[in-house]
């Protein structure tokens, strides 16, 4: 009969099977989850270093390591194809893994193991023997009772003239596992939405009393009324704060303020104060009166050789055939004085105009110094430096994908909780006759696990106390030590 | 008010001192008592065979039980030191190194205790309090400027949302040195036959239920830093150095967590995995010293 099983064809399986097996068993396996895990580590931790002195440090302290520390500084990890490729990794190996365990889960949850054998009651870390009078039905029925009675469920069996038990609460807890790695995937999609659907806007700089258009399809332009910074009487910030109104077609359709913490909405979009900076409104004409600006030009976006530390701007002018540079008062004086070529005083600007294409009225670069509410003869253009303003620098977005965040956060946190705080604990047992009536021999399913021996202690004493009974607890090893 | 803050640096400073006296008492009971036996054989050509043996023994149960009292005398002055600094403050102190650190030696002091009186297990302590006086030494070297209260920078004045994140960063990095304590006495229990150390799946179960605690902590404070940045900056997630090293600490307990399912690894590899994992969260918690980026608040 061996023989002849032995003789029998082996059914062999096609290649493309061999394949998808393999993969569906590498996407499934905790190890390489544990390695793929590992692997996103090490790439967040190049990435975090890369953004600290660190590797700047190994630099200095190894000459040697510099060019390799030049290409860390170069290397941004996290938007990398090995970055990408282990998040996807990992994504898939979620899903799989879902697909894979839930329905294993689902029948241990509604169709438990009932039996269990006198081998796994003996070997048990800790197990408990009660004694009773009642034949082994009635008892185990007594027994049942008692441990419904400490909110869990409980399922008997006969088999060979004994009553097998098994009891379990909180069983529902090993799906709680699911919705923790979906909001994984879901944090991952809600970030590709966000990119996808949303747009950002990382620097919308608008001066006081001016119009600025945000784009992105919005068809929005910002307004800023009034930006008003506020100091306590130690010189600390307290708040910075800036009034806008929202134009549509250039008419308002909203009006609100925002400050770092309180960002303004309007519909989706989102605005924060993101900076300030100082601003010139000003006015430039040529000689015939043709204005080509009469607005306010945002400062400290620029540098400028004439004094690298002040706060200066630029603007080109193609209509004018010129490139406007404007340099404001060096805010930090004893910082560098040397490099400061201009000496401006408070209130006083420095304005130069450099031609600007082949059809420059100009040929050569030309500059003045004036003080606000003067103007000056530059070439064929007159400048007028009105007064001095601020600019606010705002951040605006539109991000779909936040209530996905939000969504994935609750099950996160929903998820771990659930899993760790109401771990499904289990009891098997058997109730067997003896000459006085019967015994009941109970064990958790608790291998290594002290809580869980812990916890079946307790029940045991609980039971013993409900039915009357000596719970005779054994206990082979992990007793708690004396205090 | 800078009374009461001079106050509460007084209760820090005695809570301090509380914490160091106790660490001592932890670490002669966790050492225990070392007894040394002299046996003198005479041999029949009349000579004398001299043997020493050397045991060590448990500590006194007095010097353990004081050094809890210390200890939870310790929390009680830090707890107050706290409160008095909010009344200052008008907030939950948490803004500079000094208001981080003097709540993570509360919170780990507290923490500590509390798995103590839940596991009974007291020997902890000798790695856990010497920790907790560390700390408390850091502070005192901090610049003493850091002791004053200030107000908040406008980029912090969200008192609610700055309490839940940073104050459930400091839960969690203070449960997480409950669980690396586990792991190490964990494998010198395993390594060691030390007769009054408590049981290595006792310590195993320890470190793995402390991370339950810290593990959670830690993802609600990704996610509450992302609701923070999202509301302050306009993006959940900005890849500051900070923030990935905190998501870096998440999924180094990520990996222990999963270890724990796997056959072989469970023990003494899990162990050595939280060892690396506290790596990441002392990393994390004085990355602001090496980190540029958007989380540069701490006074350091």
């Amino acid at each position: 009969m061996a023989q002849a099983s032995l003789n029998q064809p082996v059914a062999r399986r096609a290649l493309p099977e061999i394949v998808v097996d393999r993969i569906w068993r590498f996407f499934c396996s905790v190890r390489a989850a544990v390695v793929e895990i590992a692997i996103l580590a090490l790439l967040v931790l190049i990435g975090t270093l890369r953004g600290s002195s660190v590797p700047q440090g190994i630099a200095d302290a190894l000459p040697i390591t510099a060019p390799l520390v030049e290409r860390w500084y170069a290397w941004d990890v996290y938007r990398s194809i090995p970055f990408a490729a282990i998040l996807t990794i990992l994504s898939i190996a979620i899903a799989i893994c879902t697909i894979n365990r839930a329905p294993g889960i689902w029948t241990a949850i509604q169709h438990p193991t009932v039996t269990t054998t006198h081998g796994f009651l003996r070997n048990a870390e800790v197990s408990s023997r009660f004694n009773s009078a009642s034949p082994p039905d009635a008892f185990a029925a007594e027994l049942s009772a008692a441990i419904r009675a400490r909110g869990y469920r409980t399922m008997t069996q006969e088999r060979n003239g004994e009553i097998h038990l098994y009891a379990d609460r909180w069983r529902f807890s090993r799906l709680a596992t699911f919705p923790f790695h979906l909001a994984l995937i879901m944090i991952l999609a809600g970030g590709i939405v966000g990119v996808a659907w949303g747009f950002r806007e990382n620097a919308l700089i608008v001066p006081e009393a001016s119009v600025r258009e945000l784009g992105h399809g919005t068809g929005l332009s910002v307004r800023l009324n009034d930006f008003s910074e506020i100091y306590r009487e130690d010189g600390s910030p307290l708040v910075y704060r800036s009034d806008v109104t929202l134009l549509k077609n250039g008419e308002p359709v909203h009006r609100g303020s925002m400050t770092v913490n309180n960002p303004m909405t309007f519909g989706d979009i989102v605005f924060y104060q993101s900076g300030f900076g100082q601003a010139v409104s000003m006015k430039i004409a040529d000689d015939a009166g043709r204005v080509y600006y009469d607005d306010s030009l945002p400062l400290g976006l620029y540098q400028s050789k004439l004094n690298p530390d002040a706060p200066a701007g630029r603007i080109d002018l193609p209509p004018a055939g010129v490139a406007l540079s404007v340099v404001a008062p060096d805010e930090n004086p004893a910082n560098a004085p040397e490099l400061d070529t201009l000496n401006l005083k408070p209130g006083e600007l420095f304005f130069m105009i450099r031609p600007l294409g082949p059809d420059s009225p100009i040929e050569m670069p030309v500059g003045a110094t004036i003080s606000q509410g003067d103007s000056v003869n530059l070439g064929n253009l007159t400048l007028t430096f009105e007064r001095e303003r601020r600019f606010s620098v705002f951040q605006v977005a539109r991000n779909p994908g936040i209530p996905i965040f939000f969504a994935a956060a609750i099950l996160l946190v929903g998820g771990l909780a659930i899993t760790f705080y109401f771990p499904h604990r289990r009891v098997r047992g058997i109730v067997s006759a003896t000459a006085e009536g019967s015994v009941a021999h109970l064990a958790p399913i608790a291998r290594r696990d002290w809580s869980a021996r812990r916890v079946f202690e307790q029940l045991a004493r609980e039971l013993g106390k409900r039915l009357q009974l000596d719970p005779h607890l054994t206990i082979n090893e992990g007793s708690r030590p004396a205090i | 008010m800078d009374a009461v803050v001079r106050l509460s640096f007084y209760c820090f400073a005695a809570g301090s001192f509380a914490f160091a006296a106790s660490a001592i008492c932890y670490l002669a009971y966790a050492i225990g008592r070392i007894r040394v036996r002299r046996m003198a054989l005479a041999t029949p050509d009349g000579t004398t065979v001299v043997a020493h043996d050397a045991r060590l023994e448990p500590g006194s149960q007095g010097v353990g039980r004081f050094g809890t009292f210390l200890a939870w005398f310790g929390v009680v002055l830090q707890a107050l030191s706290i409160g008095l600094r909010t009344v200052a403050a008008g907030h939950v102190p948490l803004s500079n190194m000094y208001e981080f650190s003097s709540m993570f030696i509360f919170l780990a002091g507290l923490i500590y205790l509390l798995f103590e009186r839940w596991y009974g297990v007291r020997q902890l302590g000798a790695i856990v309090l010497p920790l907790i006086v560390a700390m408390a030494a850091y502070v005192w070297v901090l610049p003493a400027n850091l002791r004053e209260v200030n107000p908040l920078i406008p980029a912090l004045q969200n008192p609610p949302l700055m309490t839940a994140h940073v104050g459930i960063a400091i839960l969690a990095y203070a449960t997480f040195a409950v669980a690396f304590a586990a792991a190490v006495l964990y494998l010198v229990a395993s390594h060691w036959r030390v007769s009054w150390l408590p049981s290595a799946d006792l310590l195993d179960d320890l470190g793995f239920r402390a991370v339950t605690v810290g593990f959670p902590a830690m993802s609600l404070v990704l996610i509450l830093g992302s609701v923070w940045a999202y509301r302050a900056w306009g993006t959940y997630w900005q890849w500051d150095p900070k923030e990935t090293a905190a998501l870096f600490t998440w999924l180094i307990y990520g990996v222990y967590l999963h270890t724990r399912s796997l056959r072989g690894w469970r023990g003494n590899r899990s162990a050595i995995i939280l060892l690396i994992a506290f790596g990441a969260v002392i990393f994390t918690y004085f990355g602001n010293y090496v980190f540029g980026g958007l989380h540069a608040y701490g006074g350091v």
